[in-house]
């Protein structure tokens, strides 16, 4: 189980370093967005290749984060019932989700997609339309996102399971973070105490 | 038994969807898995063809190259600079200033300043914290109600979600198959007025309770006459601008809307840093919040498509088609059902669930039965609003709660609150009952604005990039819905 445990610390490393990486995707993709609309209107100019940067881009944040959300925890749940159960009841059901339910999806989608960008790879296929990007990277994504995902949950199992055995803290408590709602009132209080 | 599960699949696929959500695991892998379990049975009885998950990885595929979802992280983007920039404590402090001689006026000034920081974002989390915690104190002090200064901010902070360019009209324009500029353009009359009502409770509160609503005594203004309007005057470009930077060249057709939010993205940002609001670690958490929200958006999307993929595949949208289309009343009959459904499911759905879920199973239907679908997304639009302020679950209820004084009860907030929800209960027959307020705006080729140029430019900018995602199956984001 131990071993199990550093396991799990090992990929939540790795999920947080990409995650942390990924973040500054949001920043480049609003910069290059709004570019594209100025240049369209200033002078006039636009490249597919740009318009396509946009959404490979996107896909590369929502793929590339889907682990770091879930280890944050912030995929939606309606808690409606489950928010009634025990703390060890919650692991139980965040266990059963995993094994049956995340696990086989990302299992399922990680390898029905791999081939297909092993084909854009190999026949070096490129975007419809002109002057747009080769297609293969966007086509990686999709296959690398979700294994990412499921190591990810593999982590989590373990963190869960480690937790009802009573070896590590629980993997859902929310590690001293502000919300950014929290976070924006201090901000305002402080202004307001400063002036 | 076989026989059984043929002939009733579709809804023991929608039963069992209801279950497998309420489980209480993230609703993204719930409403997958239970694709893919139905989908398996479904092969095994030949119901459908073993070729089924093939299609699994263009499905999201199809939602990566949707450049109408991109509208998502940088509305949420800008949002979350903009409450940072401080241009809403501004506009509270000097709005307030404007009105407060007037009965009622720091309410009217809640109301205007909320309308305004709709126009700029999306998120009603920021304006309702700042008003929280900058307008309800001073409301208090003076003597205003408590229970209708915690509603007409609670009510106010939620405008966010129906005037443009809020998320939820982008997620209905995508689950619809419209355009999110024609989706803007529609919500905009219905936005105002409903604005006014608030207003006009306002003014009825006044003539009728003034005690709940006083003016504001002489000393609590700071400024006056010409300093104040100049004040007012050099508070107002910042959001007058970016007002112009997203919708003006949304609606004028320079910038679709994703754009748009991109643009208004990057104004917020330079006036973060213009007005020294702007570090590391404020970015960075934006940055966290955005990449957050944006990912579980989209798994619920790609949940609630591989979950389409094989609900569709037993001609489930033909099942609820025929629950509906059969109502009686026709159209009126079939808008007061799906409206009474959609106000309880907000109870406990949110809306970006509602959105995947239940509207792209709505939309063909509503179709059918002759509703212009600019319309029936707006409508949804209004109701869904509702359940960001009604008692106990609303977020604006929670967000005021977290920063309002403990003078104000919870219970005060939620009576606060009920007034506004039955404005809203109004709103939503009022839109029912006058189409034309949507509509108006779309039918007009010319005259009024520059309405008409939205309805080209978004459509032109998909034209653009629907083959580049190489995909056979068409890859717009109404996919589902056909």
């Amino acid at each position: 189980m131990n071993a199990l445990l550093k396991l799990s610390r090992q990929i939540d490393a790795l999920t947080e370093r990409i995650g942390k990486a990924a973040l500054w995707l949001v920043l480049v993709v609003v910069l290059i967005s709004a570019g594209n609309a100025v240049m369209r209107y200033t002078i006039n100019y636009s490249s597919n290749a740009f318009l396509e940067i946009q959404w490979n881009i996107f896909g590369m944040i929502f793929l590339s984060c889907a682990g770091y959300t879930l280890m944050r925890n912030e995929h939606v749940r309606i808690d409606l019932i489950s928010g009634r159960f025990s703390k060890r009841g919650q692991t139980w059901i965040d266990i059963f989700g995993i094994v049956f339910f995340l696990m086989p999806i990302a299992i399922a989608i990680t390898v029905l997609s791999w081939p297909i960008f092993i084909h854009a790879l190999q026949s070096n296929e490129m975007s419809n339309s002109a002057g747009g990007l080769i297609v293969w990277p966007s086509r990686l994504m999709i296959p690398a996102g979700f294994f990412m995902l499921i190591l990810q949950a593999l982590s989590e199992l373990i963190k869960r399971v480690g937790f009802l055995k009573g070896l590590c803290p629980d993997p859902t408590d929310k590690r001293n973070a502000l919300t950014p709602e929290e976070e924006l009132a201090l901000a305002i209080k402080k202004q307001k105490g400063g002036a | 038994m076989t026989e059984f599960l043929i002939a009733n699949m579709a809804p023991i696929i929608f039963a069992s969807m209801i279950i497998f959500l309420l489980v209480g695991f993230p609703v993204a892998f719930a409403l997958a898995a239970n694709g893919v379990v139905f989908g398996l049975i479904g092969i095994q009885l030949g119901l459908l063809g073993p070729q089924l998950f093939q299609a699994l990885p263009d499905r999201i595929y199809g939602v990566m190259a949707n450049e109408t979802l991109l509208a998502v992280p940088f509305f949420t983007f800008m949002g979350l600079i903009l409450e940072r920039s401080g241009m809403a404590e501004d506009l509270l402090d000097t709005i307030g200033q404007l009105f407060g001689p007037i009965r009622g006026g720091l309410a009217y000034a809640v109301i205007f300043v909320g309308a305004l920081l709709a126009a700029t974002t999306g998120v009603v989390a920021a304006s309702v914290i700042s008003m929280g915690l900058i307008s309800l104190p001073i409301m208090l002090r003076y003597g205003y109600d408590k229970r209708l200064a915690a509603g007409v901010i609670a009510a106010s902070g939620t405008l966010a979600q129906i005037i443009p360019p809020s998320l939820v009209l982008i997620v209905m324009a995508d689950q619809l198959g419209k355009s999110v500029g024609d989706m803007y353009a529609g919500a905009f009359v219905p936005g105002l007025v409903l604005t006014s009502l608030y207003v006009v409770y306002i003014v009825l509160v006044s003539i009728f309770k003034p005690k709940w609503v006083p003016a504001l005594p002489l000393e609590a203004r700071n400024l006056r006459g010409a300093r104040l309007l100049l004040k007012v005057l050099t508070t107002l470009v910042p959001p007058l601008f970016l007002i112009f930077l997203v919708l003006g060249t949304i609606f004028l057709g320079i910038a679709t809307p994703t754009e748009g939010g991109a643009m208004g993205a990057t104004g917020a940002l330079i006036m973060a840093v213009a007005r020294k609001r702007m570090n590391w670690k404020l970015l960075k958490q934006a940055m966290d919040s955005t990449a957050k929200l944006t990912t579980f958006v989209v798994f619920i999307l790609i949940g609630a498509r591989v979950f389409s993929l094989t609900f569709y595949g037993v001609d489930g949208h033909l099942w609820v088609e025929h629950l509906l289309v059969n109502l009686p009343g026709g159209q009126l009959g079939f808008l007061i059902v799906v409206n009474l459904l959609v106000f309880f499911l907000a109870f406990f759905l949110d809306f970006f669930e509602l959105a995947f879920i239940v509207v792209p199973l709505l939309g063909p239907v509503a179709e059918k039965l002759g509703i212009d679908l600019i319309w029936f997304g707006v409508l949804l639009g209004v109701n869904m609003q509702t359940s960001f302020m009604h008692p106990p679950f609303g977020f604006a209820l929670f967000f005021l709660r977290s920063v309002a004084p403990a003078s104000v009860k919870s219970s005060d907030i939620y009576w606060g609150a009920v007034p506004f929800v039955f404005i809203q209960i109004l709103m939503i027959c009022l839109v029912i009952a006058f189409p034309q307020m949507v509509t108006f705006g779309l039918d007009k080729g010319n005259g009024v604005d520059a309405n008409s140029v939205t309805i080209e430019i978004p459509d032109y900018e998909y034209d653009n990039s629907e083959p580049q995602s190489g995909t056979e199956e068409p890859t717009e984001p109404q996919g589902p819905t056909r």
